[in-house]
């Protein structure tokens, strides 16, 4: 109810200053960023209610009532006051003025009040969001947050299934000890999370895990598999995950080029003509009896390249020899 | 005996001293290496292996067909490549509906798999099949050399499938084969960890990848080595040109020259710096060189 005790001091705190006469604008901004303060070290749950509780406050009946209270008083000091020296007549006259005066001021405190707690209510909203994305970018172990719980609506249980038909049955095995990570070299450097990684395949996050280009931080050295206590091929998983990913359009276009070269040379690194000199000069062939040396040779490595579609997997344009786009 | 010589790419297209210093070594062996005339690119685990796995496994199974015609096991001496065509072999000798589905592309070439052959690597014949013994005795001058020995991932590992006789987490195969020559194998912080080029990472971040050798070179400088021993041309060239990419980005001055295990061999059996190409790498390697053979 943090929301509600600001609000209705910071009412009180207008109106004294209204009767005094002095800029309310500063006090209205004062108040609204200490709400934010006191909304920012509430949690997530805290937050939603008290968003609730003030957009009940904001309601004009409720808004008003407190501050009739207090005009009430106000107004009772004031005609204290001229008690003392004025007849009753004058009083009477002054009191209606003032009376007029504080409902023109109570209809404009109403009107600020209202704009202040639509700013609170966008202002608690941004932060709500701000708070909401931090937690989906957070490391959870379990991949569920308190205000976003997983369901079916969110699995895609054809992802998890291809990994299982592609024989990498033990990604079910994973029990999220956390090995593979604490010995991954490239967690150390990357935001990339390898036991995270296996968890959202299990769990069918396809989208997570494809678009996600941490996925392509992992040197496949192994380190995890090989410590894995539960014999899963971590490794394998990553592999196929990336084949999924390429095959949705996620591909690095220097990974394209590489697969450009074994098109056009059959190898992933061609020679060069500084390397033609060396082999001559050290007495080896200067072109190595490969690809290189065989064109029947490459033209099969072109062939199969075509007959698995990899050509148009890479985009690769046989009349330019490089990469369509 | 005779074997079925995998070359690849990087080492024959790039550092073909370490091609120069394997066929010398394998004649003072009297082991003959046949070419796979026609061979290709493994091809790359990181790209192709990671985009499509039928492309990937068809033109590796192709490889292995080359060998199967010579009827000799494949040697390679690049872990990317030996990752590859053994993975490979091995898939398609477990699973028999993914050698029908790779045969049924292979015939469409005029090939087919059978499953007849072996992929072995480089090291695992130097130990296995050579043996300490005979290469002791091809030393003609032992070396002089601290070096720091870089396994690399796709060459113990994953164990459960490769099978070299060892242990990855604290592996010797290669320390021993280093020291046979005179070199001493010196023990660096996290010996074990990645070069950082694998798995397309080289390619795609070049900051992330050189972030990982930054952190290996430390651990070496740190242990005070003359050299850089690796059994991987990929490796090679990371610690390479890496090395000057590294420096370039951290304002450090690395220095540490780079020998493959067989570039080592090459040097002990008395070739030159020039037959083993190191005058063609980024790390000038005359100082280790000088050191090793007492000049």
């Amino acid at each position: 109810m943090i929301i509600r005790g600001v609000f209705s001091m910071s009412i009180i705190n207008r109106l004294k200053t209204l009767f005094k006469g002095e800029n309310e604008e500063e006090d209205i901004n004062t108040d609204v960023s200490n709400t934010s303060d006191d909304v920012e070290v509430t949690s997530v749950e805290d937050v939603n209610e008290d968003v609730i509780s003030g957009a009940e406050a904001a309601a004009p009946e409720e808004a008003a009532a407190p501050e009739e209270e207090v005009v009430e008083e106000t107004v009772e000091e004031v005609v204290e006051e001229p008690k003392d020296d004025e007849k009753d007549s004058t009083l009477k006259k002054d009191i209606e003025v003032i009376e007029e005066e504080i409902a023109e001021k109570v209809h404009e405190v109403e009107e600020k009040v209202h704009e202040t707690v639509e700013a609170i209510k966008e202002d608690v909203k941004e932060k709500v969001e701000e708070k909401s994305n931090k937690d989906t970018k957070g490391d959870n172990m379990t991949l569920l947050t308190d205000k976003e719980l997983l369901n079916d609506s969110n699995r895609d249980p054809d992802f998890t299934a291809e990994f299982i038909d592609a024989g990498i049955e033990t990604v079910k095995h994973c029990f999220q000890c956390g090995t593979c990570s604490g010995s991954c070299p490239s967690g150390r450097r990357t935001p990339y999370k390898v036991r995270q990684i296996v968890r959202k395949c299990l769990l069918g996050l396809k989208e997570e895990v494809i678009a996600d280009e941490a996925l392509w931080m992992c040197t496949t050295c192994y380190t995890c598999q090989e410590r894995c206590l539960r014999s899963v091929k971590i490794v394998e998983i990553i592999k196929k995950a990336r084949n999924i990913a390429a095959h949705a359009g996620y591909m690095a276009k220097p990974h394209k080029m590489t697969g450009v070269f074994v098109m056009n040379t059959g190898h992933g690194v061609p020679i060069n003509d500084a390397t033609k000199e060396l082999r001559k000069a050290i007495g080896l062939s200067e072109i190595p009896p490969t690809t290189h040396a065989f064109p029947e040779a490459l033209e099969e490595v072109q062939k199969i390249c075509k007959l698995t579609g990899f050509d148009e997997l890479i985009g690769y344009d046989e009349a330019t020899g490089g990469l369509k786009e | 005996m005779e074997i079925a010589y995998f070359l690849g790419c990087i080492m024959n297209n790039r550092y073909p001293g370490i091609e120069k210093a394997t066929r010398k070594l394998f004649e003072a062996l009297d082991i003959e290496l046949k070419d796979m005339e026609g061979a290709s690119c493994c091809p790359a685990p990181g790209v192709f292996g990671s985009f499509d796995e039928e492309t990937w496994a068809t033109i590796a199974a192709r490889n292995l067909t080359l060998a199967e015609d010579m009827g000799a096991d494949i040697m390679t001496e690049c872990n990317g490549c030996f990752g590859s065509l053994f993975e490979c072999n091995h898939m398609l000798q477990e699973d028999e509906a993914k050698k029908e589905k790779i045969n049924a592309n292979l015939a469409e070439i005029g090939r087919e798999y059978k499953g007849t052959i072996n992929v072995k690597h480089f090291a695992q014949i130097l130990r296995d099949d050579v043996g300490f013994e005979k290469l002791a005795s091809l030393i003609e001058k032992p070396l002089d050399l601290n070096v720091a020995v870089h396994y690399g991932c796709h060459f113990l590992k994953p164990t459960k499938t490769i099978g070299i006789e060892d242990n990855a987490e604290n592996p010797s195969i290669l320390d021993d084969l280093v020291e046979i020559t005179g070199a001493k194998s010196v023990d660096y912080k996290d010996k074990m960890m990645c070069c950082g080029a694998g798995g397309g990472l080289r390619s795609r971040d070049l900051d992330v990848t050189t972030s990982f050798t930054k952190e290996k070179l430390d651990h070496m400088t740190a242990a005070g080595v003359d050299a850089i021993v690796n059994v991987c041309p990929f490796c090679h060239l990371q610690f390479d040109q890496g090395q000057i990419e590294v420096n370039e980005r951290y304002g450090t001055d690395f220095a540490i020259p780079v020998f493959h295990l067989a570039q080592l061999y090459g040097l002990a059996m008395g070739l030159s710096a020039e037959e083993l190409t190191f005058d063609a790498q980024r790390i000038d390697a005359t100082p280790a060189i000088k050191k090793a053979l007492g000049e």
